[in-house]
């Protein structure tokens, strides 16, 4: 009797750890998305490709209610990210600044768990990982486990004082690092710095007329997308010239709400050429070479996946 | 008099280190002269002909810095007025702080697919169940079959269609980085409207 009371008890309290363990993971990612956007910082990261390395400055901060942002690629040619409440402006080299309206910049931290990480449930299982020191402080890791297994997983560790992002990585379903992002150092203020209150004078160009809003995006005809991984929706299909070569090409853009994949559908270039990819951290470009047509993969998914993808496209009847 | 002794004695301490003669401790660190000890390496390198021995002498720091700093010339007096009116004009520039270095522009995104040549290389009966891997590095001569590469005409018709590869796969990337700027936005969308749509159902 007092067995059975014991292995009751015991399950009970299992189930019971379990349970506050991922309201833990959930909540710490949670609390980190608030700390993101609540705090005045000034921090320095950098990102680790392969044998590449980008460091970045990430700038927040809150001036009378308006949220300010910035974010520099501080290599190379660069890259300046600018975020006034709901506008972000991308200054690239060669191009035309210009603003788009959406409330979080796209760089290197998926900008889903800036904001609301409720719609990654689907796809990604929040699990507990053990406590590390990272950058000097004592840190929690939060693994965003791919429910499918076509995908990569990522992995966060979240500062236990400030709740505020460490490192983090994408990691393949073998437990390798393929590109990790690291935090070398952090001030949190009382008051904005001094960049931010400047921003707030400067005038930005007006952000690019809205999404077509027609509801949710049409596929497009002439292409048939046979498979994706599961929990990949498309956002956007049209047909359009690619900036660089003037080149025309079909495109699709799908997400699972951590990552995107990009799907062109092109002339075929001339000449034997076998299919092949190309990786670099964790983003694969996979050109297939289906005979009447080319179909291009590009994402930060496994080279396996991108393969299957674009080996599934089909032209439509 | 006492100056020169020293670094003399220095001198000879970073060789001594850099032939693994004497430790590199805490005490003598302060005494090994960097500079010295990077120009003796780089020599010793040369002089064994290793491979990849390519002196490189990093003076892009300070040739930067000497533009930045250069005076233009030639400069009418309508282009100064320009200047000095992008100057006031309250319109964000490429960076606040710093000035562009317009010499060195190319899309970062690009540069990542560009400096990996790309390169077919697996036949396509090879019946591996890993993906063909587009080679990050050129291996030559084992490219094209024997009859192909005797040719000339074949062999650049080959380079042009790999370049032209290298410069899609640029392209690519870039859209996709563009592209996916708007993704979160997109799915806020997306979901939104999914949401209208079961209301009103």
């Amino acid at each position: 009797m007092i067995k059975w009371l014991a292995v009751v008890l015991s399950v009970v309290l299992s189930t019971q750890i379990f349970a506050n363990e991922t309201i833990n993971a959930r909540q710490l990612l949670k609390d980190m998305s608030s700390a993101v956007q609540e705090r005045n910082f000034d921090a320095s990261f950098v990102v680790v490709k392969g044998k590449g390395m980008e460091p970045y400055r990430w700038l927040h901060g809150q001036v009378e209610q308006t949220d300010l942002e910035i974010l520099t690629l501080l290599n190379g040619a660069g890259l300046e990210v600018v975020r006034v409440d709901d506008v972000v402006t991308y200054f690239e080299p060669q191009t035309e600044p210009y603003s788009l309206s959406t409330d979080v910049i796209a760089g290197p931290i998926p900008e889903v768990l800036l904001r609301d990480i409720s719609t990654l449930d689907s796809s990604y299982e929040f699990v507990l990982g053990g406590k590390e020191r990272i950058a000097g402080r004592p840190a929690q890791l939060v693994r965003l486990v791919a429910k499918d297994e076509s995908k990569f997983n990522y992995w966060l560790w979240v500062d236990l004082q400030s709740a505020l992002l460490l490192k983090a990585a994408y990691v393949n379903q073998d437990s390798e690092v393929l590109e990790q992002l690291q935090l070398t150092h952090i001030s949190v203020t009382e008051r904005p710095a001094s960049q931010l209150l400047e921003l707030k004078e400067k005038t930005l160009p007006t952000p690019i007329a809205a999404l077509s809003d027609d509801g949710p995006v049409k596929q497009q005809n002439n292409w048939q997308i046979g498979w994706l991984p599961n929990g990949f929706k498309l956002l956007k299909a049209d047909r359009h010239k690619l900036d660089l070569n003037n080149e025309l090409a079909d495109y699709f853009l799908y997400s699972d709400g951590l990552v995107e994949v990009s799907v062109f559908v092109q002339r075929p270039l001339t000449g034997q050429r076998a299919s092949g990819a190309l990786t670099s951290g964790a983003t694969t470009v996979y050109v297939h070479n289906a005979g009447a047509f080319d179909v291009s993969v590009v994402g930060k998914i496994p080279v396996e996946t991108a393969k299957n993808i674009a080996e599934s496209v089909k032209r439509s009847l | 008099m006492t100056q020169s002794k020293f670094d003399v004695n220095n001198e000879q301490m970073t060789s001594e280190i850099l032939d693994a003669e004497r430790e590199l401790k805490m005490g003598n660190q302060a005494q090994l002269d960097a500079d010295k000890f990077a120009r003796y390496a780089l020599i010793g390198d040369v002089m064994r002909q290793k491979e990849q021995s390519t002196p490189c002498i990093d003076i892009t720091a300070s040739v930067a810095a000497a533009i930045a700093d250069e005076p233009v010339y030639n400069m009418t007096e309508e282009e100064a007025a320009q200047e000095l009116q992008s100057k006031n004009s309250n319109v964000v520039q490429m960076s606040f702080w710093r000035r562009p270095l317009s010499q060195v522009a190319i899309a970062a995104s690009v540069a990542l697919c560009t400096v990996i040549g790309v390169n077919n290389f697996t036949p396509q009966n090879n019946i591996d169940a890993q993906a063909p891997m587009l080679q990050s590095m050129p291996l030559t001569g084992t490219v094209a079959p024997v009859s192909l590469s005797s040719e000339p005409a074949m062999q650049s018709a080959e380079r042009g269609v790999r370049e032209l590869q290298k410069q899609r796969i640029g392209a690519l990337v870039l859209e996709h980085q563009r592209q996916s700027r708007m993704a979160h936005a997109l799915s806020k969308n997306t979901k939104q409207t999914e949401k209208d749509k079961q209301e009103e159902n």
